[in-house]
């Protein structure tokens, strides 16, 4: 049957996808290992993309790949491009850190900073802001207020962050991020670390993100990519085998490999 | 109803699913009410226009399914919110065949209405209200998922399987005495069934809302009064 | 006898054995301790920490040998401690698993378990013969040397201890690499950090053989920092290996005196470190 106007990314209520980052040829090596061969695909804004594959199969490295904070570590590289909004950020010599303000990233396992809450979320701000006090207060509060964490800890922003639930850790790890205001948040594994509650609030979460960022989730929980994401990128051996509309990829996929890990046939 | 999902936009897609079937319903109500209307008064564009209506009816049936298939697929429900699928999903099945039936009701009638009235006809509006009172209830019950006004649906299918045969032996009759009015009487006998087929298809629906609520399946055989399958019809004799 | 029986004796008899060696160890510990406070607890007075180490047959204090063990100690501790947290920090931030910081790292352990007389002799040679003379800096350069290692090796491994996660999310913010270390690495670690610069200074406290060919010893108040300056040590040194009873006694008593000190470095260096997994 002909799939009704409602089932694509772009309903009544949504604007009609933009292509945000175009990942372009790309290949990456830990040393002589390729793990990454020959990826081209979209992200679109203020759509949510999902990689999902098997262990080992390149999908977090891949993510790495859009904020290159695999230049932390000597023997890693990438061959390619990541053009985002017609710029190719693979290019050497680009200053890491100002591109690193503009892509922010969540890692799986919550990090709070040995700080206050506080100074948790400003630490970014101050990075590259010079902003008087009560401006930088005011970017705190809607900071923590995105990450649905506000109300929570609006009256303990001195204390330290360390002393936070693991759920309210990694909302906070993503109100830092969205604190510097970026335009694409890059999601690790958010939720592979937290109770079931809390992941559901982390997937509430990125759907009230969306709105306003271009977000790459990867996860290793293909149900967790099918209630989250707009499209969805099913990766195997460092190779992109499909790249879909999630709904497309969850009712009918176009490889039958792809249908097949979904639906359990193989790990 | 109970408490919201974490995850509000699947609250959203369940309201979306229960808002088309409360259309469905309540456009094969409407189907049914405008074919008798226009079977009554003889009116052949009436009739047309129902007809045309079905595809509308089809329609919303496709986008039903479309939207469960999506929750399915997407959601991965379990508990009460599978069962709301998997229900709504057989409720929008036979709503697309109430649909169809009072469609089948308006195309008969234009035959009907080339042909000479015939007495028995009056007996139609009657069935049909009962049938549109049914379906009526059965919805209220699903909006307001109601088991036990759901269960009472159930019950009265009974009372329409008793006209449905009361007016099977009418026809028998009247076609026996009369045999010019043979055309008109066998297209009323066609419409009344379609009509007793409505009740029954309300009363899966009551089926399914019960089983949406409770979990478990309605219990004991359906109450039939549609003891027409059993008339023996003799020449020249009175039937029995 | 059933094998859980058999068990059962093997537990006791190897639980009996523990035990004994802990109670052997204690002992000593306690013997010491025991001997220290019983000779040296009657040294303890006001007059110990007022008057100047006194010639033999006469009574008086060490203020000159505590003042100079201070200074000496705060000296190297201030010379030690920023040069140690830096190499530690340029170990585990800038050369993990190269070969320049393996070599580093290497000689960094051979120092750390130098005899203490070698760098006295070291220094000996490079500071007092060059200056012709002891003086108080030479041995608060000796003194230096030993802390610097202790420095950095619980530098780097506290350090170390800190989880490149942390890193990676204060990069990922667009943060600098010197400003992830100083913000984030070091305050993560922070509390092992002091707890090894207490431990480096508990060390030195009680160092004689670097003092003995650098600092020397002063009987008379000084603090010229260019001249032989009185410590405790070296004072203990002379004054119990003597005949002179009062000059005995004062030795009991800064022996005393170094041992609680030590003693509350290193309990405080370990509440320190306790406080830290609290907080965590």
């Amino acid at each position: 049957m002909p799939p009704a106007a409602s089932n694509s990314p772009a309903t009544a209520s949504e604007p009609a996808p933009r292509q945000k980052v175009l990942i372009r040829n790309v290949d990456f090596y830990y040393g002589t290992f390729k793990a990454l061969k020959n990826v081209t695909m979209p992200l679109h804004d203020k759509r949510v993309t999902a990689f999902i594959g098997p262990s080992g199969c390149g999908k977090s490295t891949l993510l790495r790949v859009l904020n290159r904070i695999y230049e932390l570590y000597p023997g890693q590289r990438a061959t390619g491009e990541v053009i985002v909004d017609d710029e190719n950020i693979l290019t050497p010599g680009l200053d890491l850190n100002l591109l690193r303000a503009r892509i922010g990233m969540v890692f799986q396992k919550p990090t709070p900073f040995p700080m206050s809450i506080y100074d948790n979320i400003a630490f970014g701000i101050r990075l590259y802001e010079n902003l008087p006090h009560h401006e930088l207060d005011d970017r705190v509060e809607s900071a923590l207020r995105r990450a649905a964490l506000w109300d929570e800890v609006k009256d303990k922003l001195r204390q330290s962050g360390l002393g936070l639930s693991g759920g309210q850790q990694q909302r906070l790890c993503i109100a830092r991020a969205v604190a510097v205001q970026p335009e694409i948040l890059l999601l690790d594994e958010p939720a592979s670390a937290l109770d079931p509650i809390s992941t559901q609030r982390i997937e509430e979460l990125i759907a009230e993100l969306k709105v306003d960022y271009c977000i790459a989730i990867v996860t290793h929980n293909m149900q967790q990519a099918a209630r989250t994401s707009d499209y969805t990128a099913f990766m195997y051996l460092g190779e992109l085998i499909e790249f879909d509309e999630t709904e497309r990829i969850f009712t009918h996929p176009k490889q039958k490999h792809t249908e097949d890990y979904i639906t359990g046939r193989f790990g | 109803m109970a408490s919201e999902h974490i995850a509000r936009g699947y609250d959203e897609e369940l309201r979306k699913l229960n808002n088309t079937v409360a259309e469905m319903g309540g456009l094969a109500e409407s189907q049914l009410g405008t074919a008798i209307e226009a079977v009554m008064a003889r009116d052949t564009e009436l009739a047309a226009h129902v007809v045309e209506g079905d595809v509308k009816v089809d329609e919303l049936e496709r986008e039903l399914d479309n939207l469960a298939i999506r929750l399915l697929a997407l959601r991965q429900p379990v508990a009460r919110d599978l069962r709301e699928i998997f229900s709504a999903l057989k409720i929008g099945s036979d709503l697309e065949r109430i649909g169809d039936y009072a469609a089948n009701v308006a195309k008969r009638s234009i035959a009907l209405s080339q042909s000479p009235a015939v007495r028995p006809v009056y007996a139609l509006p009657r069935m049909a209200h009962l049938a549109q009172l049914l379906i009526k209830d059965v919805l209220d019950s699903y909006v307001q998922r109601d088991a036990d006004k759901a269960y009472s649906v159930w019950k009265r299918d009974a009372e329409l399987d008793e006209m449905y045969s009361s007016l099977f032996r009418e026809l028998l009759t009247y076609m026996m005495e009369d045999p010019r009015s043979i055309g008109s009487c066998t297209h009323l006998l066609f419409m009344a069934k379609n009509i007793e087929r409505i009740g029954d298809h309300a009363t899966n629906i009551a089926e399914n809302l019960y089983y949406l609520v409770n979990g478990t399946p309605l219990e004991g055989a359906r109450p039939k009064g549609d003891t027409s399958s059993l008339e023996v019809m003799m020449p020249n004799r009175a039937p029995q | 006898m059933d094998r859980y029986g058999r068990r059962r004796i093997a537990n006791g008899v190897v639980t009996t054995l523990s035990v004994a060696a802990t109670a052997f160890g204690l002992l000593w510990l306690i013997l010491v301790l025991w001997t220290l406070l019983w000779n040296g607890v009657a040294a303890i007075t006001p007059a110990l920490f007022s008057q100047m180490t006194p010639p033999p047959g006469s009574a008086g204090g060490l203020l000159n040998a505590i003042f100079g063990s201070v200074v000496m100690t705060l000296t190297a501790t201030l010379i030690g401690t920023p040069t140690g947290i830096l190499a530690g920090t340029f170990l585990a931030e800038y050369s993990r698993g190269n070969r320049f910081g393996e070599v580093v790292r290497f000689i960094n352990d051979i120092l750390l378990s130098a005899p203490s007389i070698i760098v006295g002799l070291f220094v000996y040679e490079i500071m007092v013969i060059r200056m012709g003379h002891f003086s108080a800096w030479a041995g608060a350069v000796a003194l230096a040397i030993i802390v610097i290692p202790v420095v950095v090796r619980t530098t780097e491994d506290m350090l170390n201890l800190v989880p490149d996660a942390l890193r990676e999310a204060a990069s990922a913010l667009g943060s600098p690499k010197w400003k992830v270390i100083v913000m984030v690495s070091y305050r993560a670690a922070i509390q092992g950090i002091v707890t090894g610069v207490m431990l480096a200074v508990a060390r030195i406290a009680g160092e004689t053989a670097p003092l003995l060919f650098t600092a020397l010893n002063n009987q008379f108040w000084s603090t010229n920092m260019n001249a032989p300056m009185a410590n405790l040590p070296v004072v203990i040194f002379q004054f119990a290996m003597s005949p002179y009873s009062d000059w005995q006694e004062l030795a009991w008593g800064g022996a005393l005196l170094i041992t609680i000190t030590v003693l509350f470095l290193n309990i405080g260096a370990r509440a320190l470190a306790s406080l830290g997994t609290f907080k965590q």
